[in-house]
C-alpha cells in the first residue's frame, strides 16, 4: 500500500482546510464503499487520503421544513428514519445490511451508475446539497450537481456536507428492478413523484437511476404527465418518452436495449400504482 | 507520515496495534493479530466473509480502516465461541448441513447472531434479507436460513 497519510478530520471545519492545503490529490473517503475496493485491488493508490468518518457530518435534523440529513449518515440511519416511507424503502434496497452499515448518504451521490440507488429517489424529492469550501458554503439542487459520467458540480476545495429534503407534498413510489429480490446491481431505479388534483397531474418529478450517465430527470416523461389526466394512456406516453430520453449503460446485469425496454415497463409499473 | 498506534476493544479484551495509514481491520485481525475466522474474499465488500460486528453492527472489515475505529469494540466468530464448546449458531450451523467449504461461515454466523439479537424470531423472509450480502457458493441458502431458525428456537428455550 502506497499511501503516506491518513487524515482523520474531526469537524467539517477541520476537513474542508484539509481540502484546501491538499488539493483535488486528497481522495475522501466516508464510507470506504466506493473507494477501498479500487484501493484494495490497486486500481488506484492515493498517496494522500482523508477519511470522514469523525468529522461531525452524521445525523438527520430539521430546519424549518426542510430535513438536514448529513453527509455521512449512513444508509443504516435512513432506513430507521421514518419521517419519509419512500425514502426508507430506497435505502432499504440498497446492497446489504454490512454495506448499509457503512455506506453513507453523501456517498451514494458519488456511485457510478447502476449504483447510487439513493439519489434517485432524493431527485424526485427535489433534494438540494449544501456544499462548503474553507470559506463559504452554497446549496445547488440535486438535479443541477450531476454533470456528466462521475462528474458533479463540485468546485476544487469543496466537500457535500448536507443533503437537504422536504416532506413530499403529493403522491410518492419508488422501484428498483434488479435480477435478485435484495442486494442487487439495478438494471434502472424508477422513483416518482406526482401532484394530483383528482385525476389531474399538477406537477412530476421522474427520476432514473442505471440509465444514463448519472441519475437524473425525465424532463419529457414529466412533461407529458402534467396537465394530463393520470391514466393508462398518458403514463403509457409518459413511459415511452422516458425510454426514448434515457441513455442506458451496458454490464454484465442489463444490456442497453434491456434497460431501455424495462425502464418503459418499470415505469409505467410504477405510476400505475397511483391509480385510483 | 509514520503509522499510527490504534488501540480497541476486540472481543472484550483492549488490543493495541502499529497500523500503517489506510490499514484495513481485516488484515489488522488477520495478519498482525491471528484472528483469522475472519476471511479474505473478495476485498471489494461484495461477498461478506470478512464480516465482523463493530459495536453489534455487522460490517466489512476489508473496506474499513482501522484507524476509523479506535476505541471502539469489534467482535469476530473467536468472540462469540465459547472456551469449551460451541455458540448455538456454531452448532445448529453444523447440525442442519448449514457448512460446507466454510468460507463463508463466519461472515453468515454473525450476520446470523446480529439479527437474533435484534430480532429473536424472526421469519425466513427476515433471515434471508439480513442475510443477502453474505455469499455461499456451496449450500444454495436454505440449509443456511434453516440453521438459523433453529437457533432461534434453541436459544428462546435455552
Amino acid at each position: 500500500m502506497s499511501t503516506k497519510e491518513y487524515f482523520l478530520p474531526r469537524s467539517a471545519g477541520e476537513a474542508v482546510q484539509l481540502l484546501a492545503e491538499h488539493g483535488p490529490s486528497l481522495l475522501i473517503l466516508a464510507g470506504g464503499t466506493i473507494a477501498m475496493p479500487l484501493i484494495n485491488e490497486g486500481v488506484s493508490f492515493p498517496e494522500r487520503v482523508m477519511g470522514l468518518r469523525h468529522a461531525g457530518l452524521s445525523g438527520i435534523g430539521q430546519d424549518g421544513g426542510t430535513f438536514t440529513i448529513g453527509a455521512c449518515t449512513t444508509i443504516s440511519q435512513v432506513l430507521a428514519w421514518d419521517a419519509i416511507p419512500t425514502l426508507q424503502q430506497a435505502a432499504h434496497n440498497v446492497a446489504g445490511w454490512s454495506i448499509r452499515n457503512m455506506a453513507t448518504v453523501g456517498g451514494n451521490l458519488f456511485a457510478p451508475p447502476p449504483a447510487g440507488d439513493l439519489a434517485v429517489m432524493l431527485l424526485a424529492l427535489d433534494a438540494d446539497v449544501k456544499l462548503a469550501n474553507s470559506t463559504s458554503e452554497r446549496i445547488v439542487p440535486l438535479k443541477d450537481f450531476y454533470t456528466g459520467f462521475m462528474i458533479t458540480a463540485l468546485e476544487p476545495g469543496e466537500l457535500v456536507t448536507e443533503i437537504r429534503v422536504r416532506k413530499p407534498a403529493g403522491e410518492t413510489v419508488y422501484t428498483k428492478f434488479g435480477r435478485k429480490k435484495a442486494n442487487t446491481p439495478s438494471v434502472v431505479t424508477v422513483a416518482a413523484h406526482l401532484m394530483l388534483d383528482g385525476d389531474t397531474v399538477k406537477d412530476a418529478r421522474i427520476a432514473l437511476g442505471a440509465v444514463g450517465p448519472h441519475p437524473f430527470r425525465s424532463t419529457k416523461a414529466e412533461s407529458a404527465l402534467v396537465g394530463s389526466a393520470l391514466g393508462e394512456e398518458t403514463i403509457a406516453r409518459a413511459a415511452t418518452l422516458a425510454a426514448e430520453e434515457c441513455e442506458p449503460i451496458a454490464d454484465a446485469i442489463a444490456s442497453e436495449w434491456y434497460r431501455r425496454k424495462m425502464v418503459s415497463v418499470i415505469l409505467s409499473r410504477a405510476l400505475a400504482q397511483l391509480l385510483n | 507520515m509514520a503509522s499510527t498506534i490504534v488501540s480497541f476493544t476486540l472481543n472484550g479484551r483492549e488490543v493495541e496495534v502499529i497500523a500503517k495509514p489506510l490499514v484495513t481491520l481485516q488484515t489488522v485481525l488477520r495478519e498482525q493479530l491471528g484472528y483469522t475466522a475472519t476471511k479474505s474474499g473478495c476485498k471489494k465488500g461484495g461477498c461478506g466473509s470478512c464480516t465482523v460486528l463493530l459495536n453489534g453492527d455487522p460490517v466489512m472489515s476489508c473496506l474499513l480502516p482501522v484507524a476509523d475505529i479506535a476505541g471502539q469494540e469489534v467482535v469476530t466468530l473467536e468472540g462469540i465461541t465459547p472456551v469449551d464448546g460451541l455458540h448455538p449458531i456454531q452448532t445448529t450451523f453444523y447440525e442442519k448441513f448449514a457448512i460446507q467449504c466454510g468460507f463463508c461461515t463466519p461472515g453468515m454466523i454473525l450476520v446470523a447472531k446480529a439479527l437474533l439479537d435484534r430480532n429473536p424470531h424472526p421469519s425466513a423472509e427476515e433471515i434471508a434479507d439480513a442475510l443477502s450480502g453474505n455469499y455461499c457458493r456451496c449450500t444454495g441458502y436454505t440449509p443456511i436460513v434453516r440453521a438459523v431458525q433453529h437457533a432461534a428456537q434453541q436459544m428462546a428455550t435455552d
